[in-house]
């Protein structure tokens, strides 16, 4: 667009410039430095801002790594970030954006005009995986003017284009470093990317180079803690300094009484709701959607489900916003008006519908309540727990549902409820008109007006049941300040934060690495076998079938698996995208995946590199499939030899004494604490010992893993309490097989002959029965191992270890595909190889199953 | 080759079976509406300690926990009981023919039982749930898969060792087929092993089934089941023990008693006991 003319913009714009000046003064008289930790329930799928909604990505990065040309300040308002200032055209077509000079990328580069130009144009290409390419549709042009001036032209008018440039996902990368931003994010703010532990934490630290007030804080570790028990425990065991949004609201109550935490409670951008399907009959009859409303009682969905905390809200709209109108009452709570409604609407009976709920706590707590009240009214609700995987397929992507619960966490994002094809189902041209109008009006009066009408129109037609705003529930320890208490949007912003009294940060984290020459190390003691099986005279033949058998067993397993894990619904593209992404980008990103080529060459493909040893790359995290399983194996493998040994400890006395003292009563009291032993779950004794031991005595950490790096000592104590959990159930299977063994043994003819010859029992057992006992006890130590390594999900759930099962069930839920076929084969192949050691140890022992087969 | 000392039903299989049946008459009457007004909705009443009222306590929601430990029977035992029935319907006739046919079939099925063998059952629940939806059904699918080699295998070996007996002999010289002298002679006579296994894979299904829930892939609420309770019971373990305490006691408990069944009975019927 040529001769754009330009003035300086009206009210709204002198107001957005006003929060230029309030730059945060931060607390100069504070000491700096200190490190601190924070949990955050998800682990990012990657650290590429441009590429992915999911919040954990952004919590992370947002103001602390990476800046925008705007940002979004706690109270919401927009101000300046890394353009100084901006002016804009009368017809409110251009934008001209003055950069701050002196900004350098983390890498040394400076920022320039044209890294602006890369990313806006890189965010709006056609086959940009940004997901916010769509809200980029009226950019026309991004013109380089000087070294540090920008023009941006639109085709039309839209008022909040300072918002969106504002946001996580059109933050400023430079084009040396955006195709490395998965796994090594270089941006501009005062925090640099230091390391991430994959399953574990992504550590930041103070970047010296800031252009702007540097940040208080040495080091900055977000710890991914997914469970909220978890949770609780490593805040008050001090794993944990500061959780920007607690997922236990039961909990809050008694952390405000402790004089250790400072429990913040603020508010999110999150309008959660009852959605319904407007599409889907009975629900396109306004009266079935008011007669909802009507049923739902928020009051007691906000203290049953959410202890009390959020705001009920009667539209899509957050009660913290000036703009914000109060229509709770527009459907009051009334039964009675509910089910005369759906007498209306001609259904007296009711009828059946499904409720599918995403897995974050207030969908899942408040989906019980909401399945009760509507069950009051005749409605009757099957609840159906989903994945995010699955509900952005089934609900999100395919529209495939009756009512489900969200929360949209998205800052202003009413302009949904006119997305055609957008999974609410809702149409209406009055309301797309009147955002058109809203897209207009850069006035500031007016536009308040607007959005008034905006909720009344949501709330007129009864698009959803809206329940409540989000509570943002922040829990830190009482010496940390700086923190955000409002969300105003996707992040947490640690760069003015600081401690009383920082203590120096330790240093020294390293990646847990396992050598890659393990898997060699695990073909050498193979061959090995296979070399005293052919010294002690098995027959080549006979290791050659076991060979080829073993060959067969574990390529029909892979197959197996495939089938199975290509089978899952879930699109691993959509998954990382989220809420707001654009069908082109997803389609971009599948292909980027291979996962538009057809099915049996996928599979060929990944046998093959498996042969060459190389298991591909992960979709989510970007990195080699190999690293991530060592990085996890170095976690499950000691933790499994870890609890075989606990395992042995607890399962030699209890099995010996039995054998020792078979048929008294010693025999009976041993083995009825290993019959009780073995049937406690250890998940449940995991929980215990983390109560005794981590809450009450501070004697462990409640769970996470520090790493090899830090030394042998912390890691095998971040392991001892899940050891221990796993050892109690398999040491009491082990004393009963030991028992049994040993007591066949003690029944042998050489053992009565040397008992007859005058051996003392204890004698006669250690010197002739415990040797031949111990075999059937390498056979159920085997298989142990394999289950310990494979069965200890729930353990390492738990204590939040970032172990293979973890892993399993964090790349099931994201759809990283290639990394479950990758981890599963691996898992199934420990247990195959394990019997076949087992097996040829055997043909060694036994000669009569060198030659041919075993019976 | 004895069973040391064990002549008839051992007390501890005798307090098992007992234990066993009250659970089962407490799952048979959560299937009438005594417990229903238990299970409905009190907001006002939640979070309560245990009482004349609430034996157990109430939960968050002011669910009556007593109520739903007793539903939570109902879902355990139907769970386990489905996965022993998939095991033996599918694992017996698979052993009997491996048994009875041999050679290549054995190998093969074998071969078969190995593979499926080295699925660890928690894996293949998190992939069945992720490819069907978690839910009841999903846990005896996985829990059931995982039976089957179980009960194939024993049969198998049990069926091969009464081969050479005598009553078989003169099945095979009266002319009958080796599948039908499977069914026919050896199955009546693997009868008493199957009963002990089926105890002690009934106890091993209640355990994982509430693995399986607690970490959500089992039953779905509002059915409650032990390991989503003491799921749910986590974070409030500290101001409400009593939601971790009783869903737990009542899940070891029922572990306990049929693990001490399955013992007992293996003893009596010359089956082999202890579990995996």
């Amino acid at each position: 667009m040529k001769g754009l003319r330009r003035a300086c913009g009206g009210a709204a714009l002198a107001a957005l410039l006003l929060g230029l000046l309030l730059a945060p003064p931060g607390a100069v008289w504070a000491a700096a430095g200190g490190a601190i930790t924070v949990g955050i329930p998800l682990e990012p799928p990657n650290l590429d801002p441009s590429a992915t909604s999911a919040e954990a990505t952004h919590d992370i990065l947002y103001a602390n790594v990476f800046e925008g040309l705007t940002r979004i300040a706690e109270d919401g308002t927009v101000v300046a970030a890394l353009a100084r200032s901006w002016d804009v055209s009368a017809d409110g077509l251009g934008y001209r954006f003055h950069l701050r000079p002196g900004v350098r990328f983390h890498d040394g580069s400076a920022l320039t005009a044209a890294d602006v130009r890369f990313t806006l144009d890189r965010a709006r290409a056609e086959d940009s995986r940004n997901p916010l390419r769509d809200l980029l549709q009226a950019v026309a042009n991004v013109r380089v003017e000087d070294e540090l001036t920008v023009d941006l032209d639109l085709t039309h008018p839209v008022a909040e284009i300072l918002t969106y440039l504002g946001w996580g996902n059109l933050v400023i990368l430079s084009p040396a470093s955006a195709g490395h931003a998965a796994t090594a994010p270089v941006g501009t703010g005062p925090f640099r990317f230091k390391e991430w532990r994959k399953g574990d934490a992504v550590v930041l630290e103070r970047y010296p180079g800031y252009w702007g007030p540097p940040a208080l804080l040495e080091r900055v570790t977000f710890r991914v803690v997914p469970d909220a028990t978890t949770a609780l425990a490593a805040l008050l065991a001090g794993d944990v300094d500061a959780f920007s949004n607690f997922t236990s609201p039961e909990n809050l109550a008694a952390l405000e009484t402790d004089r250790r935490f400072t429990v913040v409670v603020g508010s999110t951008e999150g309008e959660t709701l009852l959605a319904i399907n407007n599409a889907r009959p009975p629900f396109d009859d306004l009266r079935v959607r008011r007669a909802l409303a009507h049923a739902v009682d928020r009051n007691a969905i906000i203290k049953g489900a959410m202890y009390g905390y959020g705001q009920p809200i009667g539209s899509h709209f957050p009660p913290h916003d000036p703009a914000y109108v109060d229509l709770t009452q527009r459907y009051p709570f009334d039964p009675a008006a509910a089910r005369a409604l759906l007498a209306e609407a001609g259904h007296p009976n009711g009828f059946d519908v499904t409720l599918r709920l995403p897995p974050p706590y207030y969908a899942r707590r408040s989906g019980e309540i909401i399945a009760s009240e509507l069950g009051a009214v005749g409605i009757r609700v099957h609840i159906q727990n989903v994945e995010w995987a699955q509900w952005l397929e089934q609900v999100f992507k395919n529209r495939d549902f009756d009512l489900t619960i969200v929360s949209h966490t998205e800052p202003m994002d009413y302009d949904i409820y006119a997305r055609p094809g957008y999974y609410f189902g809702y149409r209406n041209p009055r309301y797309d008109a009147l955002l058109e109008t809203l897209s207009r009006t850069r006035d500031l009066a007016a536009r308040r007006r607007l959005l008034g009408d905006v909720q009344r129109q949501i709330a007129e037609d009864s698009v959803n049941v809206f329940l409540f705003e989000l509570p943002k529930l922040g829990v830190w320890r009482s010496d940390l300040h700086g923190l955000w208490h409002e969300a105003p949007i996707q992040g947490i912003d640690v760069t003015r934060a600081y401690l009383d009294a920082p203590v120096a940060a330790r240093q020294g984290l390293e990646a847990p690495r396992l050598p890659g020459a393990l898997l060699g190390a695990a073909a050498l003691v193979l061959l090995a076998l296979a070399g005293v099986a052919l010294r002690r005279h098995v027959s080549a033949y006979y290791l050659a079938s076991r060979t080829l058998s073993l060959a067969l067993t574990l390529l029909a397993a892979s197959a197996l698996i495939f089938v199975l894990v290509d089978v899952l619904p879930g699109d691993p593209a959509a998954y990382m995208m989220g809420l707001n992404a654009s069908p082109k980008a997803i389609a971009a990103l599948r292909a980027d995946f291979g996962l538009d080529t057809p099915a049996w060459r996928q599979y060929l493909e990944w046998i093959a590199g498996i042969l060459r040893g190389d298991l591909g790359t992960s979709y989510t995290y970007r990195v080699p499939v190999a690293d991530l399983v060592g990085e996890r194996l170095a976690v499950s493998l000691p933790l499994a030899l870890y609890a075989l040994g606990l395992a042995l400890v607890v399962a030699v006395p209890l099995g010996l004494g039995a054998a020792l003292k078979r048929g008294r009563r010693t025999d009976a009291t041993l083995m009825g604490i290993a019959q009780a032993g073995l049937s406690v779950p250890n998940f449940w004794l995991g929980l215990i010992l983390i109560l005794v031991f981590a809450v009450h005595l501070h004697w462990f950490a409640a769970g996470g893993f520090p790493g090899w790096g830090q030394g042998i000592g912390p890691a095998l104590a971040a392991l001892t309490l899940p050891a221990i959990a796993l050892a109690v159930p398999q040491g009491c299977i082990l004393a009963r097989v030991l028992r049994t063994s040993i007591g066949e043994t003690l029944d042998e003819d050489y053992v009565r002959t040397a008992r007859a010859k005058g051996l003392s029992a204890r004698a006669a057992l250690l010197r002739h029965a415990l040797p031949n006992a111990l075999i059937p006890l390498l056979t159920v130590l085997g298989l142990q191992f394999s289950f310990l390594l494979a069965g200890a999900i729930i353990i390492e759930t738990v204590f939040a270890l970032p172990g293979l099962g973890r892993l399993m069930f964090q790349a099931t839920a994201q759809r990283d595909l290639i990394v479950v076929r990758s981890v599963v084969l691996l898992l199934v192949a420990a247990v195959v190889l394990v019997n076949f050691t087992v097996e040829v140890l055997y043909a060694v022992v036994d000669p009569r199953l060198r030659q041919g087969r075993g019976a | 080759m004895s069973a040391p000392g064990s002549t008839g039903v051992s007390r501890g299989t005798a307090i098992g079976a007992v234990v066993i049946g009250l659970y089962g008459l407490l799952a048979l009457a959560s299937l009438t509406s005594l417990f229903d007004s238990g299970l409905a909705l009190d907001v006002a009443a939640r979070l309560a300690p245990p009482s004349a009222r609430h034996w157990f306590g109430t939960d968050p929601l002011g669910r009556d926990v007593f109520a739903m430990v007793a539903v939570g029977a109902r879902t355990s035992l139907a769970v386990a009981i489905g996965a022993v029935l998939v095991g033996v319907l599918a694992g017996t006739p698979l052993g009997l023919i491996a048994a009875a046919r041999g050679g290549f079939t054995d190998e093969f099925l074998a071969r078969g039982n190995d593979l499926l063998f080295a699925f660890p059952a928690l894996l293949l629940a998190v992939l069945l749930s992720a490819a069907l939806g978690p839910g009841a059904l999903t846990a005896v699918i996985a829990i059931g898969i995982f039976n089957v080699p179980v009960f194939a295998r024993l049969v198998r070996g049990s069926a091969r060792a009464l081969m050479p007996r005598d009553f078989v002999l003169a099945a095979r010289l009266a002319g009958r087929g080796p599948v039908a002298i499977a069914f026919e002679h050896l199955l009546p006579n693997l009868a008493g092993l199957l009963i002990a296994q089926v105890a002690i894979q009934l106890s091993l299904g209640i355990a994982a089934e509430a693995g399986l829930s607690y970490v959500g892939l089992g039953a779905q609420p509002p059915v409650p089941s032990w390991g989503r309770m003491l799921n749910d019971a986590q974070t409030l373990v500290g101001s409400a023990p009593w939601l971790a305490l009783f869903p737990g006691l009542a899940l070891a408990l029922a572990v306990l008693a049929l693990g001490l069944v399955g013992d007992g009975l293996a003893a009596v019927l010359g089956g082999r006991g202890g579990m995996r």
